[in-house]
C-alpha cells in the first residue's frame, strides 16, 4: 500500500520523501482538527459528572 | 508493476497491504491518545486563561456587582491540586468543561452558591485532557483547604469528606445536604466531582467540604493565608 503510494509520487526520492511528509502532516491535521473530535465523545474516556445528563435518571 | 512484485502471489500483496492497515491503525491510536492527553489540554488551557483574563478585566472595571455567570463567577484554587486558578462557569456540559473550566451544576440537582445562606455548592471538572483540572484530585485529603474567589470574597473552605470510588448514577452527593459524607445538617458545603480511574470514566471521585470562613478582598486582591 505505502510502497504503491511512493512508486506512484512524482520526482526523484527527495521530492517523494517532501510530499510524503506533507501528505503525513495533513493527515495529522485532518485527525487532529476533525476526527478525534468527532470521535472523542462517543468513547467513554471522559465523563465527569454524576448522572451525566445522558443515563437513565435514577 | 514493479520487478519485485512478479512472482509473488495475490495472497502475498493482500496479506502485506493488510499488515500496513494494520501498522496504520495502530499509529491512529497513538495519535488519539497524544490529542486526548496533550492538544486537547493546550486548547483548553488557552481558552481558559482568555475567559479568565476576561474575568479579571470585569472584575477591575469599577461598578454594580451585576453576576455574568455565563462568562464565570470566579476561580477556585486548590493547593493540593497544584493547578493554579480554575475558572467556574455555569453548567456541566461537555461544551463548558471542555474550555478547560469547572462548571457548577445545574441538573440533575442544582448548585447552591458560595453566597447562600446554606446549601451545596457543587462543581465537576475533567480529571484528564480539556484542561485536566481536577487531575490530582487524589492528592486532596481531608483537613486541607480550599478557596474560592470572587470578585469581593474570598471563601475559604476545609475538606472533611472523600469519596474515592462511587458511581456515576450517584446524584445523591450534590444534594444540599451529602449523607453519604457524614453531614446530616444543612451547611455550606463544597463539592467537586470528576472521573475515576484516571484515563477512564467508569467511577466518579467525590471530595466534600464545607466553609470555613470568609474573607473580604482588599484593594491589592492580598490572597489568603490559605493561598501563600
Amino acid at each position: 500500500m505505502y510502497g504503491w503510494i511512493w512508486r506512484h509520487l512524482p520526482g526523484n526520492a527527495w521530492v517523494r520523501a517532501l510530499i510524503s511528509l506533507v501528505l503525513v502532516l495533513a493527515l495529522v491535521y485532518v485527525l487532529f482538527q476533525y476526527v478525534f473530535p468527532w470521535a472523542e465523545p462517543l468513547l467513554p474516556f471522559n465523563d465527569v459528572t454524576v448522572d451525566n445528563g445522558t443515563a437513565v435518571n435514577k | 508493476m514493479a520487478r519485485t512484485d512478479r512472482g509473488r502471489g495475490r495472497l502475498a500483496v493482500a496479506v502485506s497491504v493488510f499488515g500496513e492497515l494494520l501498522i496504520t491503525a495502530g499509529v491512529v491510536m497513538a495519535l488519539f491518545v497524544v490529542y486526548s492527553l496533550w492538544w486537547t489540554n493546550v486548547l483548553a488551557d488557552r481558552e481558559a486563561k482568555r475567559q479568565g483574563h476576561a474575568v479579571r478585566n470585569t472584575w477591575a472595571q469599577k461598578g454594580p456587582g451585576a453576576l455574568d455567570t455565563k462568562d464565570g463567577i470566579g476561580f477556585l484554587h486548590v493547593p493540593a491540586m497544584k493547578n493554579g486558578e480554575v475558572l467556574v462557569k455555569s453548567g456541566t456540559s461537555t461544551d463548558v468543561l471542555n474550555e478547560g473550566v469547572a462548571g457548577f451544576y445545574r441538573t440533575p440537582v442544582k448548585a447552591a452558591m458560595p453566597w447562600d445562606k446554606q446549601g451545596n455548592f457543587t462543581l465537576a471538572a475533567h480529571r484528564d485532557g480539556h484542561g485536566a483540572k481536577f487531575h490530582n484530585i487524589d492528592k486532596v485529603k481531608t483537613g486541607d483547604r480550599l478557596v474560592f474567589e470572587t470578585r469581593d470574597v474570598w471563601y475559604v473552605y476545609k475538606v472533611f469528606a472523600e469519596l474515592k470510588e462511587t458511581s456515576k448514577y450517584n446524584v445523591e452527593v450534590l444534594d444540599p445536604v451529602p449523607k453519604e459524607s457524614g453531614v446530616t445538617k444543612p451547611g455550606r458545603y463544597l463539592t467537586l466531582t470528576t472521573c475515576t480511574p484516571v484515563y477512564t470514566s467508569d467511577y466518579r471521585y467525590i471530595v466534600w467540604a464545607e466553609l470555613e470562613r470568609t474573607e473580604k478582598v482588599d484593594a491589592d486582591r492580598t490572597k489568603p493565608a490559605e493561598l501563600r
